[in-house]
């Protein structure tokens, strides 16, 4: 079940019903893809979030009816098996984390406040893949889910002014890595050394929609062999 | 290559041009010159072809030096201007010597003034644009707004100039804003009652009014919604966070955000408010995107007759 309706003057936007999953987001990136194939440049900019796909024109240069048109016809297609296939190929994006105190404010209190033993937090939290549903809050900062129920914790009801760059990150059942510092209200449980947002780099995010990432616990030496501070 | 000294830069001065396309996956918001159609006409002063950027000035209340002579343009909220002491012309091309003081002060109406420079502000482009992004620190000289002391570089003039008065002049400020939008996104499920306080009320432009958008208070719109699964934004979507005082999200704005949005204001209204003062009275008038069509396409008639 999806609709379809303005975003602005300049947007058309397809939101799917119901809880955000892979496949989903599988096919919203699908769509994606076939619209910066099928418009080219006249594509201005395209958003893929949880539920939705939001496509942003000219209506001079692509007419709105036919935008909408071509939006119903491809959420009613089945997903394209190449696309999949690329996406599937897609290698796990293993991120290097030093889980301790010094670098994690929450993560004693999270092992206490869910009866759990800190090592038992990083094993819950490093042995699943997660999946990269959205982008946002900050250019590299990726929301990856879904984390065990034994780890859900809720966000900080006032948030930190400053969140250290690296920082990893739960809140409900989600987890990311803060890519640069900002404020922040999600639990820190650990420090990634490497940088998730870098303009020199190409692509720029080391994170985007429809990856699979894994934690992997490393020791303070190796922490700091790879770049990490705090 | 000539380079413009900032001698003083003013509260928040950034160096812009039209903005970023294509970056908004990546968290990039587009930035660009809050007042686009006076970005455009102070280009078009100068006989620039392309997209040169600009120091786009909030508030003005800035001094600069260029070390070699240059032609400069301001546009969009009107000022007033002093060349080495002595008051200049505002709405013409002028010409500045070596060395001269150009002083800019904001006059008593909008908030976006820009400073053109013949060559343009030739500070390094990132994704295409030179335009200044504050919080994801990139753009202009450092990713900052402009300070005291800065040098930027200004790239090789076109000597085409126009000399007559092409100005754009700022719309008069009215006695209350329309602010025409075009519904969609959570709209449908707003209540009755919140749905009358948005159309019926009378907001006000309040003072967290910057690039990223304008705060408006008023009768609050009580959405019920506290959260929502995030979901891009866009230029003009009117934001309304737990309190119930809409914010329009503008060229700085997050690029996705969980906030219920009942639709987006359209471009030419989204200019008129970034230069709204606070306290402005506006309100708001859902219009169709066919109606929001005719409006841009006269808007960008007018532009191009009064450049012609």
């Amino acid at each position: 079940m999806f609709e379809i309706g303005p975003a602005g003057e300049c947007g058309i936007r397809l939101i799917f019903s119901g809880e955000p999953h892979e496949a989903l987001t599988s096919k919203l990136l699908s769509i994606q893809h076939s619209a910066r194939q099928c418009f080219g440049t006249e594509l201005i900019d395209s958003v893929v979030g949880y539920t939705t796909l939001t496509l942003f024109f000219e209506p001079h240069n692509i007419e709105r009816d036919r935008a909408i048109a071509w939006l119903q016809e491809s959420a009613d297609a089945d997903t394209d098996e190449a696309f999949l296939a690329q996406l599937a190929a897609r290698p796990v994006v293993v991120l290097p984390v030093w889980y301790h105190p010094s670098v994690a404010p929450d993560l004693e209190w999270l092992a206490e406040e869910n009866a759990l033993s800190i090592d038992t937090v990083i094993d819950l939290h490093s042995d699943p893949t997660y999946f990269a549903y959205a982008t946002g809050f900050a250019p590299g900062f990726c929301y990856l889910g879904t984390t065990s129920p034994k780890l859900a914790v809720p966000r900080l009801a006032t948030p930190r002014s400053e969140v250290p760059a690296g920082s990893v990150a739960l809140a409900d059942q989600q987890t990311a890595v803060y890519p640069g510092p900002s404020p922040g209200g999600w639990r820190l449980i650990g420090s990634c050394p490497l940088r998730l947002f870098n303009l020199k780099a190409a692509p720029p995010a080391l994170l985007t929609i429809g990856d699979s990432v894994r934690f992997e616990p490393v020791s303070e030496s190796e922490f700091r062999a790879l770049g990490g501070s705090g | 290559m000539t380079v413009l000294r900032i001698n003083r830069a003013g509260a928040a001065s950034t160096v812009q041009d039209s903005g970023r396309i294509g970056t908004l996956q990546l968290g990039l918001p587009p930035a660009g010159a809050m007042d686009h159609p006076a970005l455009v006409s102070g280009q078009h002063l100068l006989g620039h072809t392309q997209d040169e950027a600009a120091i786009e000035m909030a508030y003005a209340n800035t001094e600069v030096t260029p070390d070699s002579s240059c032609l400069i343009a301001v546009t969009g909220a009107p000022v007033s201007l002093w060349v080495d002491g002595a008051p200049a012309c505002d709405t013409e091309v002028l010409k500045i010597g070596a060395g001269q003081r150009v002083s800019i002060k904001a006059r008593s109406h909008g908030v976006y003034s820009y400073l053109h420079v013949s060559g343009g502000i030739a500070t390094p482009a990132i994704f295409d644009s030179r335009s200044t992004s504050v919080r994801e620190g990139i753009g202009g000289l450092a990713g900052t707004y402009l300070r005291d002391g800065d040098q930027l570089p200004i790239g090789f003039a076109n000597s085409d100039v126009i000399t007559s008065n092409v100005s754009l002049p700022l719309p008069e400020s009215t006695p209350t804003l329309m602010l025409r939008f075009v519904p969609g996104f959570q709209y449908e499920l707003l209540t009755e009652q919140a749905m009358s306080s948005l159309l019926e009320s009378e907001f006000k432009v309040t003072s967290r009014a910057n690039r990223m958008g304008v705060a408006l208070s008023g009768d609050p719109v009580n959405t019920g919604v506290t959260s929502l699964l995030s979901e891009a934004t866009c230029y003009g979507a009117i934001q309304l966070p737990g309190d119930g005082n809409p914010i329009v999200l503008l060229n700085d704005r997050q690029t996705v955000g969980g906030y219920p949005k009942p639709g987006a204001v359209i471009r030419s209204d989204c200019r008129r408010l970034a230069q709204a003062r606070p306290g402005q009275r506006v309100r708001f008038a859902p219009c169709t995107p066919q109606e929001a069509d005719r409006i841009a396409w006269l808007e960008q008639h007018y532009l191009e007759t009064r450049l012609r």
